[in-house]
């Protein structure tokens, strides 16, 4: 029996990520007192500390800029093997509010890939209605 | 307020040997080492009043955690030991050892307790050390799990990688730490590479496993346990060995909330030289006094992190400070940043090879391997933005 990759499991604050996520949309909290968005979204706010933040969540564009990345060789979880050597993007959302998401690079481990690169938020479907961010380069 | 210099010391200690799986029990190896620290230090086991510890497995497996057989809490060890202490806990963070030394100064300086026995008992699983059968990511898991991001490799790859693409550093240049590494534990008798140092070609033909993290860049996961015995500086007197005293200490953690094991380069950096700042605060001194700079080395691209928010060298230039030579032990001008092996050189000890060099050298204990002019030291632990260092000296100001 081989086991598939782990699903995300959303819980109250993560839900509408993951209901939009499905959907191929990329959502965001902010923060009805601070307005800023908070990724991961957290019980606290995690910019202005306030116990009750009472997130709005937003479709956001998804375009982002690599700041760093690593190609695994081996992985320590289920579902991954066939996908190795497999590249993981550190990348900033282009915008002013510092979010950095973490997803795979499509464009696979032979991609010429270098910090500063454009990269688009897309979505890998795991599952009926789970799907995960993931990355492929903007060549525009 | 300023830090209570040299109050407390350390005044003995016991190392185990440090071996890929013990044939005896994790808690039967942590209690023979507890036994011969407390007679290294002069004193009878019913003497010890207090126990601090940090009993974390620090691995991302699947591991069932028992206190005995894969970690040793203080509370196992004094109660496996016979004695009721007035004062046993555990320190929560990061920075473990460090952090549990912290702890025993504060019971010292405070009085909840006179002598403290400090270990750090280590084990390795015989399952695949990280293997998770995860299918559910839940929690902060949630995040990064799904997309394979998972476990300290993964998160250490990208954060030394966002280091080599900002600084144009090569992965070739970390051999000469690797290599510095296991130099120096070949050379000691307890190591897991005792007698077993490692060539650039061996290093630079390792498979990669989180690209640009080869094999050797992390440390080899073993079961090992130390033990040090801590006193105030007046108590210290009457005892065998001459005192070690703690005389500053740096810690800190990022207020910026990021993904689960994401730590971008420059939350690393701007903690990292807070940590740095409140430890020359505290003990009152700067890099260049100190004569035994033991840096973490859990991952080897902590050496350049640490070497640069310490002010061993300037931010980014680190590996071509590495690559002229400038950790080289036995050159005369050489910062011997792992003359006592480190965690590359030691076995995953989490700290306790920077403490211990620091107490042998300051001690004037380290035998074959003793250093001239050991005055004061350092040992650092974790990564400079979520970790700790202590200041030692050998003698009180």
């Amino acid at each position: 029996l081989s086991l598939g990759r782990p699903v995300p499991i959303p819980d109250e604050l993560s839900a509408p990520f993951w209901a939009a996520a499905a959907e191929h949309r990329l959502v965001l909290a902010r923060c009805s007192r601070c307005d800023a968005l908070a990724h991961p979204p957290d019980a606290i706010c995690p910019h202005c500390h306030h116990t009750d933040p009472d997130f709005t969540y937003e479709e956001v564009s998804g375009r982002a800029t690599v700041c760093s990345w690593t190609v695994l060789h081996q992985s320590f979880l289920p579902g991954f093997d066939e996908l190795l050597p497999l590249v993981l993007v550190d990348a900033r959302l282009d915008g002013p509010d510092d979010v950095r998401l973490i997803g795979r690079l499509v464009d696979g481990s032979q991609a010429d890939l270098s910090a500063g690169d454009a990269v688009d938020v897309i979505f890998e479907d795991l599952a009926p209605d789970v799907a995960v961010p993931a990355f492929a380069l903007n060549r525009q | 307020m300023t830090f209570k210099r040299d109050a407390v010391a350390i005044v003995g200690y016991a190392q185990s040997q440090i071996a890929r799986h013990f044939d005896r029990t994790l808690g039967a190896v942590a209690l023979d080492t507890a036994r011969d620290a407390i007679a290294d230090a002069g004193l009878r086991p019913e003497q010890i009043d207090g126990f601090t510890s940090s009993a974390l497995l620090p691995s991302a497996g699947a591991h069932v955690v028992q206190d005995g057989v894969t970690t040793v809490s203080s509370n196992w060890l004094a109660a496996h030991l016979g004695v009721n202490p007035r004062y046993a806990t555990g320190f929560q963070g990061f920075g473990q050892l460090p952090g549990s030394v912290m702890l025993a100064v504060n019971a010292i300086t405070s009085g909840a307790a006179d002598y403290v026995l400090v270990h750090r008992a280590l084990h390795n699983p015989v399952a695949k050390y990280h293997a998770n059968p995860m299918q559910e990511a839940q929690g902060p898991d949630q995040w990064t799990a799904p997309q394979g991001y998972f476990g300290p490799l993964a998160m250490i790859g990208m954060t030394y990688n966002e280091y080599l693409q900002r600084y144009g550093a090569s992965r070739e240049a970390m051999t000469t730490v690797v290599v510095e590494a296991r130099k120096n534990g070949a050379r000691i008798p307890w190591s897991y590479w005792h007698g077993k140092p490692l060539t650039e070609d061996e290093y630079l033909a390792a498979p990669l496993v989180s690209d640009p993290i080869c094999r050797y860049d992390a440390d080899i996961p073993v079961d090992g346990v130390a033990c040090f015995v801590l006193t105030s500086a007046e108590r210290a007197r009457d005892l065998p060995h001459r005192p070690v005293y703690v005389s500053g200490f740096g810690s800190g953690a990022p207020a910026r909330q990021r993904l689960h094991l994401h730590w971008p380069l420059d939350d690393l950096y701007e903690v990292g030289r807070e940590t740095a700042r409140r430890l020359w605060t505290s003990a009152g001194i700067g890099p260049d006094e100190v004569d035994v700079p033991q840096l973490y080395d859990g991952f080897s691209p902590f050496i350049y992190f640490w070497l640069e928010v310490l002010g061993f060298c300037a931010e980014g230039e680190a590996h071509r400070f590495v690559r002229d030579g400038g950790i080289d032990s036995d050159a005369p001008k050489g910062l011997a940043i792992l003359s006592g092996g480190g965690a590359l050189g030691n076995g995953r000890m989490h700290g306790v090879p920077q403490m211990l060099e620091c107490y042998l050298q300051l001690s004037g204990r380290a035998g074959e391997r003793q250093r001239a002019d050991t005055r004061v030291g350092i040992a650092c632990h974790a990564s400079p933005h979520y970790g700790g260092v202590i200041a030692y000296r050998s003698e009180a100001q």
